[in-house]
């Protein structure tokens, strides 16, 4: 059993040295026909890396607007089109939520001019009201710090999260948590608390969240301008959507309920850049094939002035199995060195710092290169050499070596 | 050197078909026992068949008839697999053409059938091969290219190649053929030596006289048969 691993392993290795020796001779038509090799490959794996990262990015982005699937709601007065207070919608609402048995159900109530002050610095915040569930439909995630809990609403100074914009306006960068701030405006006086710091990317302005209970108790005036929302499984969201907007209606008679679902892949955004990456694969793709068969034009032609070196390699003990395998192998291992050269192209156009600075500015963390490109692109290099040598080898193989010898 | 008994023809025949559907009998019926450390000469015209028997003896080909055994085991039926096996491990051949690989350096020609090998043989086929390339007087020569070598100078490297892998038998067809008789003469006589000192057996297939008179054992190969031309008495 040993001896025969070890004989696999030595028949490997001496094919690989064969098939090496056999393209370090022939560098150039090597060299030449397998530049179209490494440029395919780059291709692909530059495309779907590309593809992917974006598609990263984006799902990112598009799942803090609300993960899939997202049902919005509102409800208003059909009659002059105001919005409804929260105390007249919200227990409707959480009623319908129980009643559907959903898990992830938040209000989203929206509390402008608010003004947060520290010992330093006061600025003016947008202040969200929600319930515990929304970080769970938001991605959000809180690296300092905790998210709000239910147990909040309990508290005198109620909790606040923040965002890091939120730390660095108002100077509180590196002050340990919890901290106090006040809050201001809009019926609003109260000295908060801050219990945690999401990562979430805002765009300049700062921005916390409290609970939607505790906005309620301490904005004097009741706060109108609210959404509600829920995180429900993908399947079948649509007719949930309708049955929760028929039992909002019923909840909330004679008045106007809008429930949809508005996550992005309600409206198609489940590949940002799947047609251009289709386009760019069956380019490559093209390319491949030509590479491919230009290898192996030159290695059928090849194999042909190489008849007597086979007969001498027979002679020398070398089976049909070898002699097959050692020829496929020189094919295989010439497009795998295109392959790694392929990938490491697109790596240096992906990971470029001109690609990152101008194709994706604006972007703080952009994903590492996906390690699936570039085991893809070595895969397609791979199989591409297998299909290339399997007609050189399967001629080297039928070679007679009596004639062969005297060829 | 010992009388172990390394290759016995008995009877054997090799028949080919012609493109009108006539049968060819290349060789009729050939008898011949090899002993380890012989040196045996067969001589004959040119179409009689020589060639065809050292195929046969060297299992790149198969008789119609007849008996072949390889050190007491019968091998005239076995597989290609089974052949090219003892192939790899007993048998090295010298080619008049001299046969070495293109491209390749003198070293990575006599390193060529170590491939074929396993463990230490394959692992230390470079020390081998130097070695091997030092005994026939090319040890400051292993990274030359065998185009820009003498006739002789080829046909050493394709006698180390030959005898890299410690054969049982060499077979040598018409290994002075391309060279001048004082060359021809030199490589000859180192071939002899160097089987001779590696225990191996050397069968050598010629047209010349000459050649064939360096052997222990001579044969005259005609009408499909080997006849005796004459003997050392104690072989």
């Amino acid at each position: 059993m040993r001896a025969a691993a070890a004989r696999v392993a030595t028949g490997l290795a001496a094919s690989t040295v064969e098939a090496w020796q056999e393209l370090r001779i022939h560098k150039l038509r090597v060299l030449l026909s397998l530049v179209g090799v490494a440029v395919a490959v780059a291709s692909i794996t530059a495309t779907v890396a590309a593809g992917q990262i974006a598609k990263q990015m984006f799902t990112e982005s598009y799942e803090t607007e609300g993960r899939p699937a997202h049902i919005s709601i509102s409800a208003y007065d059909d009659r002059n089109g105001m919005p409804l207070s929260v105390e007249r919608v919200r227990p409707a609402f959480q009623t319908v939520a129980e009643r559907f048995g959903v898990t992830y159900a938040s209000a989203r109530i929206s509390a402008f001019d608010i003004k947060a002050t520290t010992a330093g610095s006061s600025k003016r915040v947008e202040l969200m009201g929600v319930d515990p569930a929304y970080a769970a439909i938001h991605r959000v995630v809180v690296p300092q710090g905790r998210w709000l809990e239910e147990s909040d609403k309990e508290s005198l100074s109620p909790a606040l999260v923040v965002d890091e914009t939120f730390l660095k306006k108002l100077g509180l960068q590196g002050t340990p948590l919890p901290t106090s701030v006040d809050l201001r405006g809009q019926g609003m006086s109260v000295t908060a608390t801050i219990v945690g710091v999401t990562s979430m990317r805002g765009y300049g302005t700062p921005r916390a969240f409290m609970l939607a209970d505790s906005l309620v108790h301490w904005q004097t005036g009741a706060p109108t301008d609210a959404g509600y929302e829920m995180w429900v499984p993908v399947e079948g969201a649509d007719e949930l959507a309708g049955e929760i907007n028929a039992a909002m209606r019923a909840e909330l008679p004679g008045l106007q309920v809008d429930a949809y679902r508005d996550d992005y892949m309600a409206w198609g955004g489940e590949d940002p850049i799947g047609p251009i990456k289709w386009v760019i694969i069956g380019i490559a793709g093209i390319i491949l094939l030509l590479g491919a068969l230009s290898l192996l034009n030159i290695a059928l032609v090849t194999i042909q002035q190489r008849i007597r070196e086979i007969g001498i390699r027979r002679s020398f003990g070398a089976t049909t199995g070898r002699v097959f395998f050692s020829v496929m192998m020189e094919s295989v291992v010439a497009t795998v060195v295109a392959g790694l050269v392929g990938v490491l192209l697109a790596v240096a156009a992906v990971k470029n710092p001109l690609v990152e600075k101008y194709v994706l500015q604006g972007i703080d963390d952009v994903p590492p290169f996906p390690l699936s490109a570039a085991f893809l692109g070595l895969a397609v290099a791979l199989a591409v050499g297998a299909l290339a040598g399997i007609l050189p080898a399967m001629i080297a193989a039928r070679v007679k070596i009596i004639d062969a010898i005297r060829f | 050197m010992s009388s172990e008994e390394l290759l016995r023809l008995t009877g054997v025949a090799r028949t080919v078909e012609l493109p009108d559907g006539d049968d060819l009998h290349i060789l009729t019926s050939v008898d011949l026992l090899v002993r380890r450390g012989d040196h045996v000469g067969i001589v004959g015209r040119s179409g009689t068949g020589k060639s065809t028997l050292l195929n046969l003896l060297g299992l790149l080909d198969r008789p119609t008839g007849g008996t072949l055994e390889w050190a007491g085991r019968n091998v005239t039926d076995i597989s290609g697999r089974q052949a090219a096996r003892i192939r790899g491990r007993d048998v090295g051949f010298v080619f008049q053409q001299f046969n070495l690989l293109p491209g390749r350096t003198a070293l990575e020609n006599v390193m060529a059938p170590l491939l074929y090998a396993s463990g230490k043989e394959f692992w230390q086929r470079r020390r081998i091969a130097a070695a091997m390339l030092d005994q026939v007087g090319l040890g400051d020569r292993l990274d030359a290219m065998p185009q820009f070598l003498s006739g002789g100078e080829q046909q050493r490297i394709a006698i180390a190649r030959a005898l890299v892998r410690r054969p049982t038998v060499v077979l040598a067809d018409e290994p002075t053929g391309a060279l001048d008789v004082e060359t021809g003469a030199m490589v000859m006589k180192l071939l002899d030596q160097a089987t001779y000192e590696s225990g191996a057996a050397l069968i050598t297939i010629t047209h010349d006289q000459n050649v064939a008179a360096l052997a222990r054992r001579r044969f005259r190969l005609a009408e499909g048969r080997l006849h005796p031309l004459a003997e050392e008495a104690a072989v």
